[in-house]
């Protein structure tokens, strides 16, 4: 792999591998870290790349494993940042109220789906923040598909229920 | 309006059964990112979770190292272009080697060609043989006159180290 293919193919699909890493640790500066060693394995393991059928899928593996690595190092402390939250950005103006009240929504939203097992966590990220396929998902995690479709559809299942009460009720 | 309505909540049916493709997903979040305000009840339920996901998928990308271009890939803007005499010490000392150089050369040859040369070495110095015969005459008697300057007080040393040499030998 010349480092014009990594340049072309595997840059581009930086954003995506940082909201990825990002959802994994719940940081920003791990997240970073996480990507720039994830350019680094890939581009050492560049031999592998004419094997492989989907790039992203394989960069998406790494970064997966990096990051779950780093979570299970005893070092680690899960820093779930409620300020990020906030940091959202708006579609619209709105007034201060409307911001706070949409901030607060919004946090409770993270802080529900952070609160799902990582397993489902990472399956309702992968398809419904960065829209993969099914297939896409299954090489990711590297199990069949069959499985990503019974993970997301307890993984909707639960936040539905949670959004219900949190809309009904108005708690988490 | 109640016609798109309609086919949201069908959507969103479709969304919780795990039955949507990635293009409707797609459609379902990009609504509720649009329509912040005034959906019917049931509509706002899933309401957060869509607004969750649309941001989260617009959310701006921190720099990378890999966003900073390596000193190797513009080696133009590195590179410092003075004007010649900037360098005017280079130049400076190349002259005076130079100029070196060329004052020892003519030293050497003319040394050389001074010492080769026989006919200059015996050459006499003088134009007529009587003037030089009286001149050296002359030169010599004024050497005789002051050697004998000296000889009285030489006399006169002589006797004071005899007399010295008779009281010491008187003594013993």
């Amino acid at each position: 792999m010349s480092s014009e293919v990594f340049l072309n193919q595997i840059m581009p699909i930086k954003q995506k591998l940082f909201r990825f890493a990002l959802h994994l640790l719940g940081n920003e500066e791990d997240a970073k870290d996480i990507i720039q060693d994830a350019f680094v394995k890939v581009w050492h393991n560049k031999e592998k790349m004419g094997e492989l059928q989907n790039l992203e899928a394989w960069c998406m593996r790494i970064t997966r494993n990096l990051a779950l690595d780093k979570l299970k190092s005893k070092k680690y402390r899960i820093t779930d940042d409620l300020d990020r939250a906030q940091e959202v950005p708006a579609a619209h103006q709105h007034t201060p109220h409307q911001q706070a009240e949409r901030s607060d929504l919004m946090r409770r939203v993270h802080g529900l789906i952070r609160g799902l097992p990582e397993k489902y966590r990472t399956i309702l990220q992968l398809r419904d923040i960065d829209g993969l396929s099914y297939q896409e998902i299954a090489e990711v995690l590297h199990i069949e598909m069959s499985e990503v479709k019974v993970n997301l559809h307890r993984a909707r299942k639960q936040v539905r229920e949670q959004l219900q009460n949190l809309h009904v009720y108005g708690i988490q | 309006m109640c016609m798109e309505y309609n086919d949201i909540r069908a959507l969103l049916e479709k969304y919780w059964a795990c039955e949507t493709t990635e293009a409707e997903e797609a459609q379902l979040r990009l609504f509720y990112a649009e329509h912040e305000d005034a959906l019917p009840v049931d509509l706002m339920e899933a309401a957060p979770l869509f607004r969750y996901f649309h941001a989260e998928g617009e959310m701006p990308m921190p720099e990378l190292f890999t966003d900073v271009p390596a000193p190797w890939e513009h080696p133009e803007s590195a590179k410092i272009i003075r004007p010649f005499w900037h360098h005017w010490m280079k130049y400076a000392a190349v002259l005076l080697l130079a100029v070196g150089v060329g004052y020892s050369v003519t030293k050497f040859q003319h040394k050389h060609a001074g010492g080769n040369n026989p006919e200059l070495a015996f050459r006499d110095t003088f134009d007529d043989p009587k003037i030089a015969y009286q001149e050296t005459q002359r030169a010599l008697q004024l050497i005789s006159k002051h050697l004998n300057k000296g000889k009285t007080e030489m006399e006169k040393l002589s006797y004071f180290s005899e007399a010295q040499e008779i009281v010491q030998g008187g003594h013993n």
